[in-house]
C-alpha cells in the first residue's frame, strides 16, 4: 500500500491541509483535478523532490517522508520527460541501474523485456534529440520502469502531445501495465485520459482531494459540487430536503415547486432535513413524453412543462437545452439521434419531459 | 529610418573604432623589432608570470565560483540576493579601488597575521594570483550560475529518482549538459585576469622580473617611453586575448552531443 497521510504544505498562498491519498498497488491510479489544483506539488512530494511540513508518505510498510529521493524506490517522469540529451538511449534507459550498459541488456530480462514490449531496440544507439514524440515517451517510461520502481510517478506526460499519438501512448501504457505490472500514479486534467487509464480515479479540486473511487463511481456519482463541475456536469440544481422517509429509504427534495423522492443510496453523504443540497441529474437520463402517451405512475409525480430553447447536433447525439415554463433554470437533455429525430423536436416547441426518481443524484453542497 | 540598417551601421562604427585604434597601432609598430621583443627574456617572464598566474586564478575562481553558481542557482537560502548583489562588486568596481582595498586588508591586523604566519601577499607572486582572482571570482560565479540555470532541474530530480545522489545527479548529468558554458567561462575569465592591471599594479607593484605581468610591461614601457615596445607588447597581449576568444567561439560551436 502506499499512502499519504494527514499531508500540510504551503507554497506562496496555496495551501493542502490535511491531504490523506491512498494509491492502490499494482493498480494504476489516476491524480485527476484542474491546473493549479496542486497535483504536481503532491506527486513532488511522495518522490521526495519537495519537503512536506506535516504528514507522513508510506511506502509498502516504510515511512519515506524523510528519506532523500535516491531512498524511496518512486520513478518520476515529469511532463517534459528529461531524457538525458548527452546520454544515448541505451545509457538512458539503464541510469537507475547503476551500471554500465554492457552486456546488460542479455543478462537483465527485465530490461530486456521492457525494450521489445516498447519497441525501441533499434533506438539504443541514437540520443534523445533525434527522437520522434513517440519514441521519447517509450524510452522515458522504459528508463522509468528499468530499476524496478515501488511506484511510479507520471506527471501529466502525454498533455503536450496530438490525438493521435495521446492515443498511442495511451494504449501503450495499459499494455506496458499488463505485461510488466506496476504501481502507477498519473497526473493529468484530461477527462477522458483518466477514464481509460485509471482503475482508481483519486479528484483533487485546490488542493483538497475531494473523492476517490473506481472510474464507475467517480464519473457516474460524483461526490461533491466540485468534482460533478470539474468533470462537465451540467445539469446541477439547488434543491432542499423537506423529509427522510428511514422505513422506505427515500429522501424527499424540493425542487421547482415540486417534491421529488429520491433514494437514500443515491445520496452522497445521508442529508438531513432542512439542508440545501444539489440535485444532480445525467443528460441522457431525461425522458421527453410524447403527447398522449400514458405515463407510469412513478414518473407522474416529477413531469415538468416547458419550451425547448435551442438545439444542437453533437454528431453522435442531439443536444437540447429545455427550460420548465415559469422557471428561470435550464435542463440539458442528451438525446440519440433517431428519437431526436422520431420526436420531430425544434427550437420553440414546447414538450413535457419526466424524470425517474433513480435518475437524480444528491450532493451536498459543502 | 530602416532598423537593420541602422544597426548593421552601428556595429560597422563599433568594428571602425577598433580598426583605427590597432591601425594607429601598427603605424608606429617597427616590425623588425617584433622578434626581438617577444624572444627578450623580460618578455619571456611577463608571459610566463601572465599564463601562470591566470590559469591560478581562473582555477581558484572556479574551485570557489562553481559551487557558489551551484548553490545560487538552485537553492534558496538567507541573504541570496546580497550575495548575488555582491558578486556583481568587481564588475562595477574600479580594479584599482580593488586592489587598494586588498592593500588596506593587508594592513589590519588579520592581514597581517596572514603576511607573518602563512603567506607573503604584497609585492608578491601570490598578492598577483589573488588580485587576478579578486577581479574574475565575481564575474566567473555569474557566467557559470547562467550555465547552470539554463539546465532544467527536472533532469536532476529525475536523476534523483532514479536512485543517484545529490553528488552524483551534479557530476554525471548537470556538470555535463553545463560544461560548455562552464568551459566558456573559465576561458574568459583567464582571458579576463591574464589582462588583469589595475588590482595587481596596487597590490604586487611593478617590480622587474618579479611582479611584472604582461600588462605591468606594457606599463613599464610606455612609462620609459619605448613606443615601438610597448606596441609590440600590446600586439602580443591582444593576440593571447583574440586566441582565448576565438577558443570560446570553438568551445560555443562544439555540437551539443558528440
Amino acid at each position: 500500500m502506499i499512502e499519504v497521510r494527514g499531508l500540510d504544505l504551503s507554497l506562496g498562498d496555496f495551501r493542502i491541509e490535511n491531504l490523506n491519498l491512498t494509491v492502490k498497488e499494482e493498480a494504476f491510479n489516476v491524480l485527476l483535478g484542474p491546473t493549479g489544483a496542486g497535483k504536481t506539488l503532491i506527486l513532488e512530494c511522495i518522490a521526495g523532490l519537495r519537503r512536506i511540513h506535516k504528514g507522513q508518505v508510506l511506502v509498502g510498510e516504510e515511512e519515506v517522508q524523510d528519506l532523500p529521493p535516491e531512498k524511496r524506490g518512486v520513478s518520476y517522469v515529469p511532463q517534459d520527460l528529461a531524457l538525458f540529451p548527452h546520454l544515448t538511449v541505451e545509457r538512458n534507459l539503464v541510469f537507475g541501474l547503476r551500471t554500465s550498459p554492457k552486456s546488460l541488456f542479455k543478462e537483465d530480462p527485465h530490461l530486456a523485456r521492457l525494450v521489445e514490449t516498447l519497441k525501441i531496440e533499434h533506438l539504443l544507439q541514437r540520443y534523445p534529440q533525434g527522437l520522434s514524440g513517440g519514441e521519447k515517451q517509450r524510452v522515458a517510461l522504459g528508463r522509468a520502469l528499468a530499476p524496478y520502481p515501488r511506484l511510479l510517478l507520471l506527471d501529466e506526460p502525454l498533455a503536450a502531445l496530438d490525438p493521435a499519438l495521446k492515443g498511442e501512448i495511451q494504449q501503450l501504457l495499459l499494455s506496458l501495465h499488463r505485461s510488466i505490472g506496476f504501481t502507477a500514479l498519473h497526473v493529468t486534467h484530461d477527462l477522458d485520459e483518466a477514464y481509460l487509464l485509471g482503475e482508481r480515479i483519486n479528484v483533487l479540486i485546490h488542493g483538497n482531494l475531494e473523492q476517490s473511487g473506481t472510474k464507475e463511481d467517480v464519473f457516474l456519482h460524483p461526490q461533491t459540487a466540485g468534482v460533478a463541475r470539474f468533470l462537465g456536469l451540467r445539469n446541477l440544481f439547488r434543491a432542499r430536503v423537506l423529509r427522510r422517509d428511514d422505513g422506505r429509504k427515500y429522501i424527499t427534495a424540493g425542487v421547482w415547486g415540486k417534491e421529488v423522492m429520491i433514494p437514500l443510496e443515491h445520496c452522497a453523504r445521508s442529508p438531513l432535513p432542512g439542508e440545501e443540497v444539489f440535485l444532480y441529474l445525467r443528460p441522457e437520463e431525461v425522458m421527453i413524453l410524447r403527447p398522449g402517451k400514458q405515463v407510469k405512475e412513478s414518473l407522474r409525480q416529477n413531469i415538468f412543462a416547458g419550451q425547448v430553447e435551442r438545439v444542437l447536433d453533437r454528431g453522435t447525439h442531439h443536444w437540447v437545452l429545455f427550460r420548465p415554463l415559469g422557471l428561470e433554470v435550464h435542463l440539458e437533455i442528451n438525446l440519440p439521434n433517431y428519437v431526436f429525430r422520431n420526436l420531430g423536436l425544434g427550437e420553440g416547441k414546447e414538450i413535457q419531459v419526466a424524470m425517474r426518481r433513480e435518475s437524480f443524484w444528491v450532493i451536498p453542497t459543502k | 529610418m530602416n532598423l537593420g540598417k541602422t544597426a548593421i551601421a552601428a556595429a560597422l562604427a563599433l568594428f571602425l573604432f577598433y580598426a583605427i585604434l590597432i591601425f594607429s597601432l601598427l603605424t608606429f609598430l617597427e616590425g623588425e623589432r617584433f622578434l626581438e621583443v617577444l624572444l627578450a627574456p623580460d618578455t619571456l617572464f611577463s608571459i610566463r608570470l601572465s599564463i601562470i598566474t591566470a590559469t591560478l586564478a581562473m582555477v581558484l575562481a572556479v574551485a570557489i565560483g562553481l559551487p557558489s553558481a551551484y548553490a545560487l542557482s538552485r537553492f534558496q537560502f538567507p541573504g541570496k540576493k546580497l550575495v548575488d548583489t555582491l558578486l556583481e562588486l568587481p564588475l562595477i568596481m574600479s580594479p584599482v579601488a580593488l586592489g587598494a582595498a586588498l592593500l588596506v586588508f593587508f594592513n589590519t591586523p588579520f592581514g597581517n597575521l596572514i603576511q607573518e604566519k602563512g603567506i607573503l601577499f604584497i609585492f608578491e607572486f601570490p598578492g598577483i594570483v589573488l588580485a587576478q582572482f579578486a577581479t574574475i571570482a565575481g564575474l566567473a560565479t555569474r557566467l557559470m550560475k547562467t550555465a547552470l540555470d539554463e539546465i532544467s532541474p527536472r533532469y536532476e530530480a529525475v536523476a534523483r529518482s532514479l536512485g543517484a545522489s545529490p553528488w552524483e545527479a551534479f557530476r554525471k548529468i548537470t556538470l555535463p549538459l553545463s560544461l560548455r558554458g562552464i568551459l566558456s567561462a573559465m576561458i574568459l575569465c583567464w582571458a579576463k585576469a591574464v589582462g588583469e592591471f589595475g588590482a595587481t599594479v596596487t597590490l604586487a607593484g611593478t617590480m622587474a622580473f618579479k611582479t611584472e605581468t604582461m600588462p605591468i610591461a606594457i606599463f613599464m614601457s610606455l612609462a620609459s617611453a619605448d613606443i615601438p615596445k610597448t606596441i609590440i607588447l600590446i600586439l602580443i597581449l591582444a593576440g593571447i586575448g583574440l586566441t582565448a576568444l576565438y577558443a570560446v567561439r570553438l568551445v560555443e560551436k562544439r555540437p551539443q552531443v558528440l
